[in-house]
């Protein structure tokens, strides 16, 4: 067997040649003792299969997320380069307002071609919509704009049309809107009203005579504001208006109006503005509107919940106005499910940048003529970045959550995913500007340079924070709607049952007086702490508001006045069920290295979530000793982490190519020779 | 001994020449070739007297690929462990290749297939000539484009790197040099002056040997028919950028409906005769490999080998060896037989470990301090 002879001589060769000692270097000033770059890889290992771990994250249609990372490698039109020997691919932020506008529409186009958006609209079920969901998250990690501007087309004017519309509506625009022969844009805010939709001013009147609605603008603050495409390229418009018949205003109703005709001129009696450059997501060409008496069909009203006949009376399934208002704003929840997820994609770029530039930047000695130390060598270091690693690594669990509950959604679900979307958008999208800035400021001066992404970030998707619902509104909801649950729970006599409040059922947990390192790892105590704090916070809430109403206070204004507490229970409410949502994952996964992992990181983010929550020492929860105690594991679940810094940035899945230079071979990159 | 007479060394001041001397079997590798050459470029890193290493192929062949019937052999016998022995060297000589701390030059003056690529593509410096013919014909013989074919190909501009796969489309030294698998092109009259002047190299400067082969260099023109032509190239990237094999195939047909044309004919037949696993296998792979580095690849390839060898999803690589190499009826018997019948969950497995096959562990690469395979060369469009 001269085969195996040839393996064995190769390999004692190779393991001879490998394992000799590297040639004495000579200190004089060769190039050798200049700084060189050393990839990561070669001082770090993988302790766990990332693969693994990446389909836990991803969570679905990894495939399809490759073949989309792929088509815009491949293609020019992503503003391809290659600096230090890699490829990269990332917006062009030199370029002008208009040629980013123009830019992001002939990457859409190009997407199209390629059958990107094959079934978007057309497709029902949840594995079509997951695969939405997918590739959607694919083009925000390239550019926000990108999948702003799918998301204004697809999510809001298509989704409109689906939702609200009936089969003639369908029909007509849903198969033309995936193939963009129709280019939509949703114009529900106004200058002066945006979260308070209730409240835009925006009129329809309806003419029996024609058979046609009357849109108008009637004064200044009613135009439409922040219409993303309406500037450059929206030929049709989903309008929210008031809808008044016969001088009565039967509430807010949804209309399709052409906006501009197929050559892109403007259409009489509609005007149209530009918003301006903004402090990012130049790509998406934001307007105003003004609508002068403009006509449109009476089959343009979108009559899935309320129409108007012929002669112009009104009919509606849905008596009560709020209710019927519930309605209509109802299927919008999918816009607040890929801003939180979209955000949470943001957060993992950042920190691969920055995590991987700590792994081979030095920075000061800490002997005399001692190598400068690694900067995620440095306790500190890891302090700012491990523990938003661990809440990325929660939020992540979270969102994939939230997608599946969503794509399997009954109406017996709707107000649960409407309280937790609102949850998760506002603590995801506030964490990821957060992640953001620690990242810029942990990379230095490069993160200056949009070239390297992170720092431009901030300005993509600050918006997420007052989009689809301001952030704080949305938590104020979620109080709201916790406020109304304990109510009619205690009224009825009844058990809890829903958005996890059932363990209010059980007694109340009684914590440990003294907190050891075993403690405060098990999952058991975490969930605990979380459930105590949710359960106090909502019955301090309640009786607080129970005690002005009793005063003779109006509920919203015993709302109002209670803003703390409703802000501590809301953010004690979402940290809870994204708790849950890891515990979930977790409980699926067989034992093992993955399995092991994932319990370091939920404890980071159990444990970090407290470190920062002043309510539980303020309501006595956690002694002075134990807050010591919870400080101290989070410095030793940093040193636990650090190892595998790498590995757990590696498993985001996010190609090389859509990181940036600094997250590689930073000297090359910008060595003379590069330029 | 008969491996050392299948791998010639020259010893020219700091610059080593391995002539592959297998020229009755257009140089194809077999497993002690590959030891010999994986011992020669070990030993030449750590020796600071070699400041250059040129490969190149005695007669009409640079090396047809790896030796696929002796593995056909052990398969059918039930030792597929030892097929994936042969691979296990073959890979690490890959990545050897493609972390190499010192310039190599591979000179291709005629056939490169398969593991020939393997060998070259991952280098500094590739030469191609008048004489070279390039393919990776895996997918027609029940296998998939591998020795860090997933890393090469899907660096190419476009989807070139598929279409190349997928197909197992013959190019020229033209086309390898407008493409990037080529860094230059030389006419094969000139290649003893060329190999006279790179053996004055004293430094591993790659810019050195830059220099000496631009100034051999020519930018021949494409033939009327290349598929590397501006419109054909843009019929590929439509057709071969779509999600799924079926997709693409589907496009083509599209294509050759709007204006019949015979080109396109070929790459549709050449896709309807190849192994529907191995396309399927091929193009995942190939996209896969786009977001890896080359190392991912090589562990991805191997544990794909692994499970084409063992046969348990699909004996198409016994099969189509049979067919073009050993029978020669060229009529391979696929199984499945539709690109519909390979289902997803089926591909799946190809990317998973062999797991149940005792002893069984991935692919473990040598340690190496240069990482980053060097870069395809940008090719000029």
């Amino acid at each position: 067997m001269s085969e195996y002879r040839g393996l064995r001589r190769a390999h004692i060769l190779a393991n001879h040649i490998l394992r000799s000692p590297p040639p004495s270097s000579n200190l004089s000033l060769t190039p050798e003792v200049c700084l060189q770059y050393s990839p990561p890889e070669l001082n770090e290992s993988y302790g766990f299969d990332i693969k693994e771990m990446r389909k836990l994250l991803d969570g679905h249609n990894l495939e399809d997320r490759d073949w989309l990372y792929g088509l815009m490698m491949q293609s020019n039109l992503f503003n391809r380069k290659e600096i230090g020997g890699k490829v990269f691919v990332s917006p062009d932020y030199n370029q002008t307002m208009e040629q980013q506008r123009q830019i992001s529409m002939k990457r859409i186009l190009y997407l199209l071609e390629n059958g990107v958006f094959q079934g978007w609209l057309t497709e029902t079920g949840p594995e079509a919509e997951l695969n939405k969901f997918a590739l959607y998250e694919v083009c925000g990690i390239y550019d926000y704009s990108l999948s702003a501007k799918l998301g204004v087309h697809f999510l809001l004017w298509g989704n409109a049309v689906k939702f609200f519309g009936t089969k003639r509506h369908h029909e007509k625009w849903l198969k033309d809107t995936e193939d963009y022969v129709v280019k939509g844009c949703f114009a529900m805010t106004e200058l002066g009203h945006g979260t308070n939709v209730r409240g835009i001013e925006t009129v329809t009147t309806y003419d029996p005579t024609t058979e046609e609605f009357v849109i108008s603008t009637p004064c200044e603050s009613a135009q439409k504001y922040w219409i993303g495409e309406a500037a450059n390229h929206a030929n049709h418009a989903i309008v929210i208006s008031q809808l008044s018949i016969n001088g009565t205003n039967q509430g807010v109703h949804v209309f399709i109006a052409q906006i501009r005709d197929q050559d892109g001129n403007i259409c009489p009696n509609v005007r149209i503005a530009d918003c301006g450059h903004k402090i990012g997501l130049n790509g998406v060409d934001n307007g105003r509107i003004w609508f002068d008496n403009l006509r449109i069909p009476r089959e343009n009203l979108l009559n899935s919940v309320a129409d108007v006949l012929s002669d112009g009376k009104y009919v509606s399934s849905i008596k009560d106005p709020d209710q019927r208002f519930g309605a209509f704003l109802a299927p919008l929840t999918s816009g607040r499910v890929t801003i939180a997820s979209s955000a949470i994609y943001s957060a993992k770029l950042g920190l691969a940048v920055a995590i991987r530039y700590s792994l081979s930047r030095r920075a000061f000695s800490v002997a005399a003529n001692g190598p400068e130390v690694l900067l995620l060598d440095y306790p500190s270091h890891q302090r700012r970045l491990l523990p938003l690693l661990a809440k990325t690594y929660a939020m992540s669990f979270a969102v994939n959550d939230l997608k599946m509950i969503y794509v399997k959604r009954t109406p017996e679900t709707n107000k649960a995913i409407h309280v937790v979307s609102s949850g998760f958008k506002a603590v995801l999208t506030w964490h990821n500007m957060r992640t953001l800035q620690e990242c810029r400021e942990a990379i230095g001066g490069q993160g200056l340079k949009t070239e390297n992404r992170v720092g431009h970030l901030k300005g993509e998707y600050d918006v997420q924070t007052t989009f689809e619902g301001d952030n704080n509104v949305l938590m104020q909801l979620v109080s709201k709607a916790l406020f109304a649950e304990y109510v009619s729970c205690k009224k009825r006599n009844k058990p809890f049952k829903g958005l996890g409040l059932e363990h209010m059922n059980s007694p109340r947990p009684v914590l440990p007086t003294q907190l050891t390192s075993s403690t405060l790892r098990c999952s058991q105590f975490q969930k605990n702490v979380f459930c105590l704090r949710e359960r106090d916070l909502l019955e301090r809430f309640t009786s607080e508001v129970a005690e002005l109403q009793g005063r003779g206070e109006s509920r919203e204004f015993s709302f109002l006045l209670n803003h703390q507490l409703s802000e501590d229970l809301s953010k004690a409410f979402t940290e809870k069920a994204i708790l849950q949502t890891v515990l979930d994952a977790e409980a699926k996964l067989p034992p093992g290295s993955v399995k092991e992992l994932l319990g370091l990181v939920r404890s980071m983010y159990a444990l970090i979530s407290l470190e920062e929550d002043p309510s539980l020492l303020r309501y006595g929860h956690l002694s002075r000793d134990n807050v010591g105690d919870v400080r101290r594991e989070v410095c030793k679940l940093c040193g636990e982490l650090r190892p595998h810094a790498l590995a757990l940035v590696a498993s985001f899945g996010i190609p090389d190519a859509f990181l940036s230079p600094i997250a590689f071979n930073w000297v090359e990159a910008n060595a003379w020779s590069s330029l | 001994m008969a491996s050392h007479s299948q791998v010639l060394v020259e010893e020219k001041s700091s610059v080593r020449i391995l002539t592959l001397n297998r020229p009755s079997q257009l140089n194809a590798l077999c497993l002690d070739m590959i030891s010999r050459l994986l011992q020669l470029f070990l030993a030449y890193e750590e020796d600071p007297s070699v400041k250059l290493v040129i490969l190149k192929g005695q007669g009409r062949a640079f090396c047809a690929g790896g030796d696929a019937l002796p593995l056909v052999r052990d398969i059918v016998q039930g030792k597929w462990r030892l097929a994936a022995n042969f691979v296990t060297y073959q890979y690490t000589l890959n990545y050897v290749l493609a972390t190499y701390s010192k310039p190599q030059v591979s000179i291709l003056n005629g056939i490169v297939m398969g593991g020939g690529a393997g060998l070259s593509i991952h280098g500094r410096f590739r030469i191609a000539t008048e004489n070279t013919v390039f393919a990776m014909p895996e997918t027609a013989l029940g296998l998939f484009p591998d020795v860090g074919a997933s890393y090469f190909l899907s660096r190419l501009p476009g989807f070139f790197g598929e279409y190349v796969g997928l197909t197992g489309a013959r190019l020229d030294g033209a086309e390898m040099l407008a493409s990037g698998l080529a860094t230059h092109f030389v006419p094969s009259t000139r290649l003893t002056a060329l190999e006279e002047d790179l053996c004055k190299v004293g430094t591993s400067d790659p810019s050195f040997v830059s220099t000496i082969l631009d100034a051999y260099t020519q930018h021949p023109h494409l033939k009327q028919k290349s598929a590397y032509l501006r419109q054909v190239l843009d019929v590929i990237d439509r057709c071969f950028s779509r999600r799924t094999v079926e997709e693409i195939l589907s496009a083509l047909e599209r294509e050759t409906t709007q204006e019949p044309n015979d080109w396109i004919s070929t790459i549709i037949g050449a896709l309807k005769k190849a192994s529907p696993s191995s396309l399927k296998i091929s193009l995942r792979s190939i996209r896969e490999g786009r977001l890896q580095g080359v190392g991912e690849c090589l562990i991805r390839e191997y544990r794909m080998a692994c499970h084409v060898f063992k046969g348990e999803i699909s004996k198409d690589f016994v099969e189509g060896c049979r067919a073009i190499l050993i029978d020669k009826d060229r009529n391979p018997k696929w199984e499945p037989r539709r690109l519909e019948d390979m289902k997803d969950g089926m591909v799946d497995k190809y990317f998973e470990k062999v797991e149940e096959e005792e002893g069984w562990e991935d692919l473990k690469l040598l340690p190496r301090n240069n990482l980053h395979a060097s870069a395809m060369a940008t090719p000029k469009l």
